[in-house]
């Protein structure tokens, strides 16, 4: 382990190494480019392979044609290319493939300010591509968080075999920090089980007794089936209500009943809270110290810091906000997150405080807002 | 006991008769590729855990639901860059993309434009219909001018795209067109193609006798596949010049291009091992 | 503890460089945990540049990336002085550039003003270096990071032709600084 002085945008593909990254497909976009510049130059030195691609759809195909071979790959990318990526997407969510994208959000929509930030994504990241269904969602406010959460999303989609979302954005990216950079075997690496039946007895999307089906990979003689179709067991088409309701309730169940091993936040003066302000991403940093602003003047302010956004431990939010009287959901957007929470705490109080900046929203701005309410 | 075919150890004999239409010609391109690899695999040339299928969507891209190798069914043109990804991080294997001419030629445009360019270590066989033959007949880039399709029901006012042309000028390795009508000729194009480096395309023609056919008024299969043959012109070396695809003037098979350039995975290969002699320049 | 630091000039200044140097020297050097960023103006030179440094011996602390209330600020520039000034807290220690500041606000600041742009020039034989006299200047008096460690820094982030002079810049005020007077 040591210390590193680096970017987010650099954690993340330090991190990408650690956890064993293999094969990295991109297409240049600002605020993502330089995870791309960063491991063309030191991830072939580790054995690993960084093509550019002609465009963000050809990028995270090729990603998910190399996770078929059983390397950990991944992409990264910003809005415009993820709105690209988001067919391939729904491929390798019912193709079980693992994937990370990393999604490093800008201001939008369209090529809106490309080298600023906002956090209009946040729902597009899991709710983007066609199918109804969820990927995991991991929020870094910072950079360390950037490298624990990269790590995390790899361990998540080799676990569950399904692509993860890593949602940064042009501050996390861009905001140097100390960040704690360990080596394999200093940190808990997940690789895909594989099967331990020979190529005759297995069946490709059969998870046995365990969360997701074990994986063979291209050139194993498994004679390997990745099918888009709606599929049984054995990769074969099944155009039939009871095969297209077991394939959905077991691509739904398995990431959304992860969802409290998943769970991962941090909070600030919960103990004698009266009101909560809930945030995510580098936002969480600015309504920390709108907490801490507020508490100065006495207000009973505190901060929940959410990390993983999807899927969201519906359980595991309504405790930790048990005692809180009002909840204001802070966020650089137009209020989008907030849907999602007002959604799980039907109980209570809860408020949007959408402000759109094209940095954090200042402490002081969300201070302001939240006054306004009490 | 039944009889088996003598390509039944290389099919999912389990998901037999195929989902294609009485008269289809994917089934002559299937055989085909298969003898062709049977044959490159009893020579030594191939091992059989190391080929794969990979198509995107349509008729012709389901042939990869049939043979007994690895295959992948993803989404529609995108069968190039997930071979790729595989065939960079496993050299060894032998990526064959199936596709049709929608698949390969229009919404993967983008994709074997730089394949072909990168001379990517890919054969790539486009079974070319003319039509959108899944989806119920629709305009595609290779139906001939003047065709009734139904996007275009008076008539195709758009020109054709010559994909032999296009393959040729961006410098592929290996560059042929075969036809389903002459199957001998197909199976020793596929099997040369096999052997290349850098990128081979085989574009085969190929009869869709219940949308293309029916649409122009060749209603039964042997009629449709009678008047392609007669449209076919085949020639022992035609240069790329020669490549007519024109349905007035014929269509011209045989192999264009025959060369023997290190491929994209060699090149890159090379550029790899810079990374661990020397410093990135 | 918890310190929130501002370093802002004109673009061409070494902004960045001296943030950059100082924020890598806590972080890796240090025990002290750290987040900084980067403001620059799209023009290379004559634009704002601005540095913000949280430090903070726990983690949870260096808990921004902007600077709300500075307890160390440095002003290479006037215009920065005048447009940054309000984020400078009472109390605070202020490190101006006295070659380009001339008139200094009257606030409860410990106010250290020297000529770095001019001692620079005169004493090392170019203001390019001026962002490391301040530098060195604003290390002797604070002691947040060991001077070594910034020497450090330097060595490894500065072209290698430059680092002797850089280091040289960087130790002209450590060697005359009060703070530092048990040093050689």
């Amino acid at each position: 382990m040591r210390y590193e002085y680096v970017t987010g945008n650099i954690a993340v593909a330090e991190a990408s190494m650690t956890a064993g990254l293999k094969f990295y497909a991109g297409y240049p976009i600002t605020p993502s480019s330089d995870i791309f510049e960063y491991l063309a130059r030191e991830l072939p030195k580790r054995g690993g392979h960084v093509v550019q691609f002609e465009d963000e759809i050809a990028s995270i195909n090729a990603a998910i044609g190399a996770s078929w071979t059983c390397a950990k790959s991944m992409t990264a990318t910003s809005g415009p290319g993820f709105s690209l990526m988001l067919e391939a997407l729904s491929l390798a969510v019912i193709t079980e493939t693992p994937l990370v994208v990393v999604y490093v959000m800008r201001t939008g929509p369209s090529t809106g300010v490309p080298t600023r930030s906002g956090q209009y994504d946040v729902l597009q990241a899991t709710y983007g591509f066609h199918g109804g269904l969820v990927i995991p969602v991991l929020a870094p406010s910072t950079p360390q968080e950037a490298y624990d959460l990269t790590i995390r999303a790899f361990n998540v989609s080799e676990e569950l075999r399904t692509p993860a979302i890593l949602l940064s954005d042009a501050v996390v990216a861009h905001t140097y920090g100390k960040v704690a950079i360990r080596e394999r075997g200093e940190v808990e690496v997940v690789d895909r089980a594989k099967p331990s039946v020979p190529p005759e007895s297995y069946r490709p999307y059969d998870p046995l007794d365990g969360i997701a089906p074990p994986m063979a990979c291209f050139g194993e003689g498994y004679n390997v089936l990745v099918e888009s179709l709606t599929h049984d067991e054995k990769g074969y088409y099944a155009p039939r209500t009871d095969a297209q309701r077991r394939l959905m309730w077991r691509l739904y169940r398995k990431v959304v009943e992860s969802a409290e091993r998943l769970f991962d936040y941090s909070a600030a003066y919960l103990d004698d809270c009266e009101f909560a302000l809930v945030s995510y991403g580098p936002t969480a940093l600015s309504a920390r110290v709108a907490a801490k602003l507020l508490r100065e003047e006495g207000y009973r302010a505190c901060l929940v810091k959410l990390r993983t956004l999807f899927p969201l431990y519906e359980k595991g939010v309504r405790e930790l906000l048990r005692g809180v009287g009002k909840v204001f959901v802070v966020e650089n957007n137009v209020g989008l997150y907030f849907r999602e929470l007002r959604g799980v705490l039907r109980d209570k109080e809860v408020i949007s405080v959408p402000l759109i900046d094209l940095d954090v929203p200042p402490p002081q701005e969300i201070a302001g807002v939240v006054k306004e309410w009490l | 006991m039944a009889v088996g075919h003598p390509l039944d150890p290389y099919l999912r004999t389990d998901r037999l008769p195929t989902m294609w239409c009485p008269g289809c010609g994917l089934g002559v391109v299937l055989g085909t590729l298969l003898r062709a690899i049977d044959r490159r695999i009893r020579e030594g040339r191939l091992r059989r855990e190391n080929v794969a299928f990979v198509g995107g969507i349509g008729c012709s891209a389901r042939m990869t639901l049939y043979p007994l190798f690895d295959s992948a069914h993803v989404i529609h043109g995108r069968a190039i860059p997930f071979a790729l990804g595989v065939k960079i991080v496993k050299p060894k294997m032998k990526m064959i993309v199936v596709g049709g001419d929608g698949d390969i030629a229009a919404i993967g445009g983008n994709h074997i434009l730089h394949a072909l360019r990168r001379n990517a270590d890919l054969l790539v066989v486009m079974a070319n219909n003319m039509i959108y033959g899944m989806t119920g007949g629709q305009l595609a880039p290779t139906t001939p001018r003047g065709l009734y399709t139904t996007t275009t029901p008076y008539g195709n006012p758009e020109r054709e795209i010559n994909m032999v042309r296009l393959a040729a000028a961006l410098g592929a390795n290996y560059v042929a067109r075969g036809s389903t009508t002459h199957p001998q000729l197909l199976e020793q194009l596929f099997y040369k193609a096999l052997a290349k480096r850098g990128l081979a395309f085989v574009e085969v023609l190929s009869t869709c006798p219940e949308i293309f056919g029916r649409h122009i008024d060749f209603r039964s299969p042997v009629d449709l596949y009678l008047e392609l043959r007669k449209r076919i012109v085949v020639k022992a070396k035609p240069s790329v010049e020669e490549s007519d695809y024109n349905w007035e003037k014929g269509f011209v098979i045989g192999e264009f291009v025959d060369k023997d350039e290190p491929g994209y995975i060699e090149v890159y290969l090379d550029y790899l091992s810079k990374a661990l002699e020397k410093q990135p320049s | 503890m918890r310190l929130e630091i501002l370093i802002a000039g004109r673009g061409g200044q070494g902004i960045l460089l001296l943030g950059h140097v100082l924020g890598k020297a806590i972080a890796e050097h240090t025990d002290l945990h750290v987040l900084g960023s980067e403001t620059y103006a799209a023009e290379t030179r004559g634009g704002d540049s601005r540095v913000d440094l949280v430090v903070a011996d726990r983690e949870e602390e260096a808990d921004f990336i902007k600077v709300v209330r500075a307890d160390i600020a440095l002003f290479m520039h006037q215009l920065q002085l005048d447009a940054y000034k309000d984020l400078v807290g009472d109390g605070a220690v202020v490190f101006l550039d006295k070659s380009n500041v001339t008139e200094i606000p009257r606030r409860s600041w410990r106010i250290y003003a020297e000529p770095y742009t001019d001692i620079a020039e005169r004493e090392i034989g170019t203001s390019r270096v001026a962002n490391m006299v301040a530098l060195g200047h604003l290390v002797g008096v604070t002691s947040i990071v060991p001077p070594e460690a910034v020497e450090s820094v330097i060595r490894e982030t500065v072209a290698r032709e430059w680092v002797d002079l850089n280091i040289r810049a960087f130790r002209y005020f450590l060697r005359l600084s009060p703070h530092r007077q048990t040093e050689e």
